[in-house]
């Protein structure tokens, strides 16, 4: 071989893996990117609700270890001293308990009412409406010592403009089940 | 030789170009800071989960305040300034707590914490849909209240997060050197 | 050997004039100076700057019940009070006060700070506004009230970036200097200045 040959191989092997480095970097970068963003990833989607599991009317859903039913969403028209063109709505849920470790199953529980376009309202307290000895709300039924197969009755109360009252829905997100959280529908969906 | 020079030039070419990117480059507060959204008094700033609209400035050299059903009369060395705004959420449901005052010079005035029992004061909870009216209360020297600023954000850390910038424009001086509109005591009992 | 003696010799005398060079450095910026300067006596009639605040001593006296400014004390206790008028000299509210004056006599126990004006509890003073506040120590029961209060007034200095979050703030701090006020007794004694 002449010396022109050498240089020429010398130069193929060159040309040869820089073409594989290139190649290497439409894998390297995403695989860079998934690994710098892992941690940022996992946190995104333990703390928001992003994915809704659409529950039929009259259905009862296992989530957050419990069976979880919605039974009522209503308005509370005609009150006074309310901002005006907003009404209160109740929605009331009745949850058989599986799992009695709501502590840390039910941790951050987050009921919701979304509307067809996304926004979300979460509860008021502008409002108190009287209710009987045994509804209460999704937090401090987190601490009521409920044991496995009790049922409870949560009702949770909204103040919401008027003309978003036909296509509300309500919703539940956990942080044991973020992502995903419970959209209900109602009867006429 | 056309070489050598050519060399030294775009050596001298990248010296000022990294000094340039060195120099030019925001300092670390504010490319982390929030993202201001700005306007003028009567305008809605629209930011990114909240909307907010300064209706208007009330300057007084004292406050009436109901506590525990005992009328205060709070005092001050400058002058207190009650700017009323009202609040929409966009989105989702949220609360709007911090809010201060910037003065031409550059002071930053937060709200006052001698109030925490009057109505109407951050935070405020707003829900999509609903708007809602706050006072937010300052208590400022009185050459830091013409050509002021509003600066309005959702919560104290706002790193990225939308903050309302809303210049209140210019306040006529009156002789004594506070504001020309002060009132002697302004009652904050009144609804908003 | 010999014949490196010559390079030998020029390392030598390049590290040794680097490590002169270098010390002599950190002299011109204050390292051998900073740790053997008096503690500064100051005057307690007058003004103090600190880097954030600019202090007025006004009186100190011992008190006891409604003449605390509210402050939440244990029923029947006497306390310290000591009345100074404070100027936020930076750009930003704050309340950045706790630590600016330390009692080194008096009991170690924090004291309580309350703006005169309304008896508010620790509020955020604003800036180039004079406020006339109340520090108030809680005496040990049974334990007679001393006749001077000797403070040491702390001063932090301004980072436009600190180390941790590159963020502005105030931080190191470092005594500026002592002073000793008389102590009255009952909320009646004078201001020492005007």
């Amino acid at each position: 071989m002449t010396a022109q040959d050498l240089v020429q191989q010398s130069g193929l092997g060159e040309r040869k893996w820089r073409r594989r480095s290139l190649w290497a970097l439409l894998l390297l970068i995403p695989l860079t990117l998934a690994v710098d963003g892992y941690d940022s990833i996992k946190a995104l989607l333990a703390d928001n609700d992003l994915f809704a599991r659409r529950v039929a009317w009259g259905q009862s859903v296992h989530f957050g270890g419990s069976d979880w039913k919605l039974t009522d969403l209503r308005g509370a028209f005609g009150m006074a001293n309310l901002p005006p063109d907003s009404v209160p709505v109740l929605a009331d849920f009745s949850v058989k308990v599986g799992d009695p470790d709501l502590q840390k199953l039910w941790l951050g529980c987050k009921v919701m009412l979304i509307d067809a376009a996304g926004r979300r309202w979460t509860p008021t307290s502008a409002v108190t409406l009287k209710a009987s000895g045994d509804v209460q709300t999704c937090t401090s039924a987190i601490f009521s010592g409920a044991r496995s197969g009790d049922t409870l009755n949560l009702r949770e109360t909204f103040l919401v403009p008027k003309d978003v009252t036909k296509t509300i829905r309500p919703a539940v997100g956990l942080a044991s089940e973020r992502p995903h959280f419970l959209l209900f529908q109602l009867e006429r969906d | 030789m056309m070489r050598k020079t050519a060399n030294i030039v775009l050596l001298l070419v990248a010296v000022a170009f990294c000094y340039g990117l060195q120099m030019s480059k925001p300092h670390y507060g504010d490319l982390i800071g929030p993202i201001p959204a700005r306007g003028k008094m009567g305008e809605t700033i629209v930011g990114r989960n909240f909307e907010a609209r300064a209706e208007k400035v009330a300057f007084a050299r004292n406050l009436k305040v109901d506590r525990f059903g005992e009328t205060k009369i709070l005092t001050t060395g400058g002058v207190w300034a009650v700017v009323t705004v009202e609040f929409a959420a966009r989105a989702q449901s949220t609360s709007v707590a911090v809010a201060s005052w910037r003065g031409p010079t550059g002071l930053a005035y937060d709200q006052t914490e001698r109030m925490s029992f009057a109505d109407g004061l951050l935070p405020v909870a707003i829900d999509p849909g609903l708007p809602k009216k706050a006072r937010l209360v300052f208590e400022l020297r009185p050459d830091e209240a013409s050509n002021a600023t509003l600066l309005i954000s959702e919560k104290l850390m706002s790193a990225l997060d939308s903050q309302a910038e809303i210049s209140l424009g210019p306040v006529a001086t009156a002789s004594d050197g506070l504001p020309a509109s002060t009132v002697d005591t302004l009652d904050m009992s009144q609804p908003i | 050997m010999f014949e490196n003696a010559g390079s030998r010799l020029k390392a030598w005398l390049v590290a040794g004039i680097g490590t002169a060079a270098a010390l002599a450095l950190a002299g011109v910026l204050g390292a051998f100076g900073a740790r053997h300067e008096p503690m500064q006596l100051l005057a307690p009639t007058g003004r103090i700057e600190t880097g954030q605040w600019l202090l007025r001593p006004l009186r100190a006296y011992t008190a006891e019940g409604e003449n605390l400014y509210g402050a939440p004390l244990k029923p029947g206790a006497r306390a310290l009070v000591l009345e100074v008028e404070m100027t936020n000299r930076t750009a930003k509210s704050s309340k950045d006060y706790f630590d600016v004056l330390q009692a080194t006599v008096d009991p170690s126990s924090k004291p309580f700070i309350v703006l005169t004006r309304d008896s508010t509890l620790s509020p955020e003073l604003h800036p180039g506004m004079p406020e006339r506040m109340a520090y108030i120590w809680e005496l040990p029961g049974g334990s007679a009230p001393p006749a001077s209060l000797d403070l040491t007034v702390i001063r932090k200095t301004y980072k436009q970036r600190d180390n941790l979050y590159g963020l502005p703030g105030w931080f190191n701090p470092a005594p500026a200097g002592t002073l000793t006020l008389p102590v009255g007794s009952g909320p009646d004694t004078a201001d020492i200045q005007p």
